[in-house]
């Protein structure tokens, strides 16, 4: 009976002890400021990555093995290594425009406008997805929501906000741990406030001074079990990226 | 004198007349039942059409292509006051955008397509819509096709999730709830397409006043900022498929006039040869061979006038008969032609006098043809019957 008093005084002091460190947690951290932090770790002036995507629609799952490279927010190129069906397909995308080469075809196609919202390549996210160049910091308002265990560590929740009528998801939820500076969830959301997708970034290694994450799951919450993982195995960064990889010229075999 | 002989003549052919003249008749009747069923079924696509979706013509906004979907959202224009001012029964707008729903959590790109409530212009079951209040509630009221609804798996009072983008870009999301599946007289406008209320649509996609398109009943002139198109310029791929049709079809009358001039120019060329006594007793009596000719010709003349009467006599009764049952269609409900399940006949008797004068002429001139050599005969020779090998 004792023990049983002691055990629940310990388990009370130790609640508190967690919500009073949640609570100044919460009260001391500038959401907006938070996020950009989070910018800053994630965005870099050059990237090049290699990894490899697991598409999984539920029924059947399909690896893709590529190569990225990514200038700014605005340049990036993929170019597929396998599966053989894929192998040779190539993705330019500058600005707002992407064009895609399938050696099959032996053609690029702009990818533009509205197709730009198609799934890509039959996974969970859309070709924008894929292509989103908007700094979280720059593009929302944060505010902090709660303090909620993801994994058993506190975990900032910060509700964000669209400044923008454009800006496709008007609202989302990420879950941060404002002391490594990083995202562990993140929801995204339709306007009338419907969950849309949910990504969990997990794995997180530190690379030259940043903590980044090395793999990123994308939930649709529209569809039923499907998930698209991407598996980030060699990242660097800020490296020089030979200004062909940027140019049309490169989508050919 | 001619006439009565050669009346005589073709009579005393028996069976083998009869069958010249059955033939014939029937060709006719073969090709005048193909022909007016393609008119009926040019007549009732096009009668579904205008009814339902195309009526006099559109205004479209510039740059708009119902096959390009990638592109609705970037042309839309503001109905311009020319035809906002146009009574309902003379104007229906329609706004048509992207959507994805997802039944039973699978993805389904579908073309939201808004109709204003007031319109009578165009024949469409929408009074499960008409009867929703101005802005959605809790869900957004939506009717399907029958045929949309069974791809879909979708029933009455289904509810399912629809994603869409506003003007700005940004994605939205919210539950549709089907308050009516009804059947569409032209699949195009059934299948792949989710039916909301104009004010609806404008409202979740933020594009108020905006249309893809204005139907009207007939043109109205050049409207600013929008451009015409006509009733022939909307249906162009499926006056163009029945305009193959016709091509095809004037095959088929083309082998069966030849089957019956082969039918007729074989008799005629068995009666030379077998006649040979005759025109050589003809000849030796001093009939001359020019007149000899059209004595034969005049039979087949004969075969020909008995054609079309016998055409008159059995296509009429079968023309009749076939009107109350109709052509059977049903085949064709899995493609987006716009007919019902029967295809009635549309007779038009202009086609029926060119039709037979057509066949006439043509079974004049083949049996004119081989009796021509007549002429070139050498009595002694025909009345031996030696005149030709």
């Amino acid at each position: 009976m004792r023990i049983h008093r002691q055990s629940a005084f310990i388990s009370m002091v130790f609640l508190l002890l967690h919500a009073t460190a949640s609570f100044a947690f919460a009260g001391e951290t500038d959401p907006n400021v938070l996020l950009k932090a989070i910018d800053d770790n994630l965005w870099s002036e050059t990237k090049s990555i290699e990894g490899h995507l697991v598409i999984d629609n539920g029924r059947k799952e399909r690896e893709l093995a590529f190569d990225s490279w990514l200038e700014g927010r605005e340049k990036g190129y993929t170019h597929y290594k396998a599966p053989p069906r894929e192998a040779g397909t190539k993705m330019l995308k500058i600005q707002d425009k992407l064009w895609m080469y399938t050696p099959q075809t032996d053609r690029k196609i702009l990818i533009a406008g509205h197709l730009l919202r198609q799934s890509m390549m039959g996974s969970d996210l859309s070709y924008e997805d894929m292509l989103e160049d908007t700094k979280l910091s720059s593009a929302y308002d944060a505010k902090v929501e709660k303090v909620e265990d993801v994994d058993g560590f506190p975990s900032l929740v910060l509700h964000l906000v669209a400044r923008d009528e454009t800006i496709t998801y008007q609202s989302r939820r990420v879950w941060t741990d404002p002391q490594r500076k990083i995202i562990l969830r993140e929801e995204r959301y339709a306007k009338s406030g419907m969950l849309l997708k949910k990504v969990d970034f997990s794995g997180y290694a530190p690379i030259k001074g940043r903590l980044f994450p090395r793999s990123l799951t994308f939930r649709d919450m529209l569809k039923e079990n499907t998930h698209t993982t991407y598996h980030f195995d060699v990242i660097e960064f800020d490296v020089p990226v030979p200004e062909k990889y940027f140019s049309l010229s490169i989508l050919k075999r | 004198m001619i006439p009565k002989i050669a009346w005589k003549n073709f009579y005393r052919q028996g069976l083998r007349a009869f069958l010249n003249v059955l033939v014939t008749a029937l060709s006719i009747i073969a090709i005048v039942f193909n022909i007016s069923l393609l008119n009926g079924f040019q007549a009732q696509a096009t009668r579904n059409m205008v009814v339902s979706d195309v009526a006099g013509g559109h205004y479209l906004a510039p740059g708009f292509d119902l096959l390009t979907p990638t592109e609705w959202e970037d042309h839309t224009r503001p109905v311009p006051e020319v035809l906002r001012r146009l009574p309902h029964p003379e104007k229906a707008e329609i706004l048509v955008q992207q959507g994805q729903i997802f039944p039973r959590n699978r993805l389904y790109p579908v073309q939201l397509r808004g109709v204003e409530m007031e319109q009578s212009l165009l024949d469409l079951p929408m009074d499960a819509l008409k009867s929703q209040p101005a802005e959605p509630g809790d869900y957004i009221p939506a009717v399907l096709g029958t045929k949309m609804a069974e791809k879909a798996h979708l029933r009455k009072g289904d509810t399912v999730v629809l994603k869409w983008r506003d003007r700005f870009g940004a994605v939205d999301a919210r539950e549709i709830k089907v308050v009516d599946v009804a059947y569409f007289l032209n699949p195009r406008i059934d299948e792949g397409i989710v039916w909301l209320r104009l004010d609806h649509l404008r409202d979740i996609t933020r594009r108020e006043g905006e249309i893809s398109w204005v139907a009207v009943d007939r043109y109205r002139g050049p409207v600013e900022g929008l451009r015409f198109e006509t009733v022939e310029e909307l249906m162009a791929d499926l006056l163009s498929m029945l305009k193959q049709d016709r091509r095809n079809s004037r095959i088929l009358w083309t082998i069966l006039i030849f089957l019956a001039g082969i039918s007729i120019f074989n008799t005629q060329i068995l009666n030379v040869f077998k006649r040979q006594k005759e025109i050589g007793t003809l000849m030796a009596f001093g009939m001359e061979p020019g007149r000899i000719v059209r004595l034969f010709a005049l039979e087949g003349v004969y075969a020909a006038l008995g054609a079309l009467l016998v055409a008159a006599v059995l296509g009429v009764p079968f023309f009749t008969w076939f009107q109350s049952v109709g052509f059977d269609v049903t085949h064709l409900k899995e493609t987006t032609i716009p007919v019902h399940e029967k295809v009635f006949l549309d007779i038009r008797p202009g086609e029926v006098a060119v039709t037979g004068v057509t066949v006439f002429v043509i079974m004049v001139a083949v049996a004119w043809l081989p009796v021509r050599r007549i002429s070139r005969l050498e009595p002694t020779a025909a009345l031996r019957g030696k005149a030709i090998a």
